[in-house]
């Protein structure tokens, strides 16, 4: 009876089940993969974190494990000059950085878009900086403003006679790592620029020209509004990054001259290495803090800003 | 295309009116623009690869001459030769090939599934878990490395290839989903639910139908993280201790020694720093295209 009935249907569970019930298996099978690899190495991470941030843990003394503190590793950050240098320096550098990636990279993206003979070849070299190593950057850049040995201050030098110390002063090492993040990201920003300004039409700046605009009333009147939402979204994106940014300060100058250019990064990576769990945690939520907070009002312009345009 | 076509500015019918020759004047001075800035563009880009390559070949000896050589008197490779006898230089290479194409195999392909998922069916929470997905990219590596330390470590990950391929191509899935949907939602689904009317199951659309559709998208993306990943640094500082599985920039930051200038190999540095250029330059000049359209999609969607 059980195997006659067995043998009438379809084989296997599966075929049993309606359609829509089908569609919901093969979709959970689907991003099993992916959902399985975020939640391992990002959110049950980040939910460790945010325990450890409210306990003192340094696996060398805290044999039985975290001990509570409540809000103590917040208190203590408020107290901690480096914390606070590297909190000010980061802000900085993501600012200065993503503001000069977004003004260059405009004006880079002009130059691709333009009709010359070699725009493919500005096409090729300028993925160039984007696609190496940041290390390699990093590094090479070190190199080149070095004091005695480098290019930069010697070119510096005979072009204009001004004797730059880059790395040692602190205030010039911060110009200096923030113009290493600008040469390789710029290109970035302005590849994503260049697709969008090759979505505007080119209707609107005929009509403008007829009216006797020139160059740069179109790039005020027409190319940045309509850039508005991308230049918004690109921009926040960057910050957001950027905010994270650890190899390229840490291998160029290791967060120096004294702790000028340190990031909130390699604030954390320190911690961790001296095996302060606990306050590592405690810096790293106020890392997410000032993430989370930038891409709220991220996205709030960005709402504003695209309804309107 | 053909609101370009016809937009264009029709020049040559212009005739002589009394603007025309002030007209041409600003086009040669706009194109002269165009070249000067071109070269100013190409000179700010290539001068540190030149340095790098220059230094790479520089005798020891003359690199750290005040002022600074531009051009070596004698070319030479010895540089390339010490590199090797510091670092287990093949050793390192190949980790890193197999952590780059590991990580961007692994995350093209459960981007790829995912992204069809997200794509095409639609479910309960679908729209929560994709903004979820795609959040996750802000999450900074570093905050959340201690934890993901210890529980790689309680699962014998640290320190072996399918950990870190674990954890970057991870790192890589938001940008690459956010892609492929964004492609996938492109590709008209008419010719999926003519497949399903023609009876094929599940399976076969995905694998016969839908795979070829998308394959140069999921080829660009390879390419885009092979490229994210064989530039990470963070992950193998982190997690690779021992030479089996240390990747090329690691052992760029085994040259560097704390120490001062002086003591720098900046001769090793730079033959290091060629070896992971080039593989990178010839990725872009195969898929130059590609990959400009690739950045453009993840970012503008």
């Amino acid at each position: 009876m059980a195997a006659q009935s067995r043998a009438a249907q379809p084989p296997g569970r599966f075929s049993r089940l309606t359609l829509r019930q089908r569609f919901y298996i093969v979709a959970v099978l689907l991003l099993l993969p992916a959902v399985a690899l975020r939640v391992f190495t990002a959110f049950y991470p980040f939910l460790q974190t945010a325990y450890l941030s409210l306990h003192k843990y340094n696996p060398a003394f805290d044999h039985d494990g975290p001990v509570f503190v409540g809000l103590n590793n917040f208190t203590r950050i408020g107290s901690d000059p480096v914390v606070q240098a590297s909190i000010g320096f980061t802000l900085l550098f993501v600012l200065g950085a993503t503001f000069f990636q977004l003004t260059l990279g405009l004006a880079v993206a002009h130059l691709l878009n333009a009709a010359f003979r070699l725009r493919y070849l500005a096409r090729a070299l300028v993925l160039i900086p984007w696609a190496i190593p940041m290390a390699v950057a990093a590094l090479g850049f070190r190199w080149m403003f070095d004091d005695q040995f480098g290019i930069i201050p010697d070119l510096l030098r005979t072009l204009t006679g001004a004797n730059v110390r880059w790395l040692i002063d602190p205030n010039n090492a911060k110009l200096a790592v923030v113009s290493v993040a600008v040469w390789k990201s710029t290109p970035f920003v302005a590849l994503v620029l260049l697709a969008g300004l090759q979505g505007i039409g080119r209707d609107l700046y005929e009509a403008a020209r007829v009216d006797g605009a020139n160059a740069w009333t179109c790039l005020f009147y027409i190319t940045i509004p309509m850039l508005l939402p991308i230049l918004i979204t690109t921009g926040m994106f960057m910050i957001v990054w950027q905010l994270a940014v650890f190899d390229l300060p840490f291998l160029m100058t290791g967060g120096g001259p004294g702790f000028s250019t340190t990031v909130i990064a390699q604030k954390i990576y320190l911690e961790s290495n001296s095996l302060n769990y606990g306050y590592a945690a405690s810096i790293s939520m106020v890392l997410v803090g000032i993430v989370a907070l930038v891409g709220a009002v991220g996205l709030y312009l960005f709402r504003r800003f695209d309804v309107s345009a | 295309m053909s609101t370009q076509l016809t937009a264009r500015p029709a020049q040559p019918a212009q005739g002589d009116h009394p603007g025309q020759t002030m007209e041409r004047l600003t086009r040669f001075g706009g194109s002269i623009l165009v070249y000067v800035s071109f070269i100013i563009f190409a000179v700010v880009i290539g001068l540190p690869f030149y340095f790098i390559f220059i230094s790479s070949i520089t005798p020891s000896s003359e690199l750290f001459n005040i002022p600074p050589t531009y051009l070596p008197s004698a070319p030479t490779l010895e540089n390339y030769l010490k590199m090797m006898e510091s670092i287990p230089f093949l050793t390192y290479f190949r980790n890193s090939l197999i952590f780059a194409i590991g990580s961007s195999a692994v995350s093209v392909i459960a981007a790829g599934m995912a992204a069809y998922a997200l794509a095409r069916i639609r479910f309960p929470g679908s729209n929560i878990l994709y903004l979820a997905l795609i959040l996750s990219v802000a999450l900074p590596q570093i905050a959340v490395l201690v934890p993901m330390y210890q529980t790689f470590n309680s699962f014998r990950l640290v320190n072996t290839p399918y950990g870190l391929i674990i954890m970057m191509s991870s790192l890589m899935l938001p940008f690459t989903i956010m892609t492929l949907v964004s492609f996938i939602n492109q590709v008209p689904a008419e010719i999926e639910e003519a497949a399903y009317i023609d009876g094929a199951n599940t399976a076969q659309i995905i694998l016969r139908v839908v795979l070829p559709l998308i394959r140069p998208a999921l080829f660009t993306m390879f390419l885009i993280n092979f490229i994210i990943s064989w530039n990470e640094l963070l992950y193998p500082l982190v997690f690779a201790h021992n030479v089996d599985t240390k990747t090329l920039s690691v052992g760029l930051t085994e040259l560097t020694d704390p120490g001062s200038t002086y003591t720098k190999p900046w001769d090793q540095m730079s033959a290091l720093s060629v070896f992971m250029i080039v593989p990178v330059l010839l990725i872009i000049l195969f898929g130059q295209r590609m990959i400009i359209s690739g950045l453009a999609r993840g970012a503008l969607k």
